[in-house]
């Protein structure tokens, strides 16, 4: 899936056209909610989400047709986002992944998971909760939610797409969600203040 | 899954990083059939942190995914396809 890759194939305008709409438009609202859960801006997000198919069709020649698109597709965004738009985005700097990999082998993860949070406090989140608490995540973090749980990408996929090996997408995967729930513990309790 | 007795079930979970981490690789489809059944037979019916963890993250995930999609914009679909399009035309 590798756009620096030589060329593969040498499709008609015909079958560039077939494979454009057939294969790479049906991801399109995916491809939308990633862009808008990286930028958080809804220009940034067309704008990425345009200049990644654009590229996606001047490029199509390395895209193998019957292969994975959405995830080609993804990776494209992915680092169409990392090289144009994250620059320019006020966010800081990232996080020191040698600090979230030590971590995660620490026994301060187990002390983490957060009892308190349970079920039926998540059934009464029926606004912006969620989506603000996946928002307010550091961006690598949000990432992997995204792919996996609510794209429903494998590891291995993830992988490829994050250019990551297959450890530290588990690893980050289960401090990201150490983290969302640590969040929506938080907007638990400030709910149950509410409704006390 | 069966609705176990609760009152039967352990209140400790002797290797909860563990479970937790095979926990989720069952619900992110990454656990291998024998895995799924010696975690749900032999240990998740027995085991309330962990019964309980299971029930929260399934809740986490559907919450996700109801609550975090969008739709894009039109225009958006109607330009990007306009612009494919035009370069087909050269």
């Amino acid at each position: 899936m590798e756009l620096e890759e030589a060329p593969k194939h040498h499709y008609s305008d015909n079958e560039k056209q077939k494979i454009f709409n057939n294969e790479f438009m049906p991801h399109i609202n995916s491809m939308y909610n990633f862009a808008y859960r990286l930028t958080l801006d809804q220009d940034d997000s067309k704008d990425l989400v345009q200049d990644t198919y654009l590229k996606a069709y001047r490029f199509i020649d390395s895209f193998q047709q019957g292969t994975n698109a959405k995830a080609w597709l993804f990776r494209i965004l992915k680092n169409s986002f990392i090289n144009d738009y994250r620059k320019k985005s006020k966010e800081p700097s990232k996080v020191d992944y040698q600090e979230v990999e030590s971590y995660y082998n620490s026994d301060e993860v187990d002390r983490q998971i957060t009892p308190d949070l349970r079920v039926e406090s998540l059934q009464d989140m029926i606004g912006d909760e969620i989506s603000n608490a996946l928002n307010s995540l550091d961006v690598d973090f949000r990432t992997v939610i995204i792919l996996c749980d609510l794209e429903g990408f494998k590891y291995d996929e993830m992988a490829k797409i994050l250019d990551i090996p297959i450890g530290t997408v588990r690893s980050r995967l289960h401090r990201a969600r150490n983290l969302l729930k640590e969040k929506l513990s938080k907007y638990a309790k400030q709910m149950g203040y509410k409704n006390a | 899954m069966s609705n176990p007795d609760q009152s039967q079930m352990r209140q400790d979970c002797p290797s909860q990083r563990e479970c937790m981490e095979m926990l989720q690789m069952i619900v992110d489809g990454e656990a291998s059939p024998d895995q799924k059944e010696q975690f749900f037979k032999h240990h998740l019916e027995e085991c309330m942190p962990c019964f309980k963890n299971y029930h929260l993250e399934v809740a986490i995930r559907q919450l996700l995914k109801t609550k975090c999609a969008s739709q894009a914009p039109q225009e958006l679909v109607d330009s990007i396809k306009a612009k494919v399009s035009q370069n087909l035309a050269h």
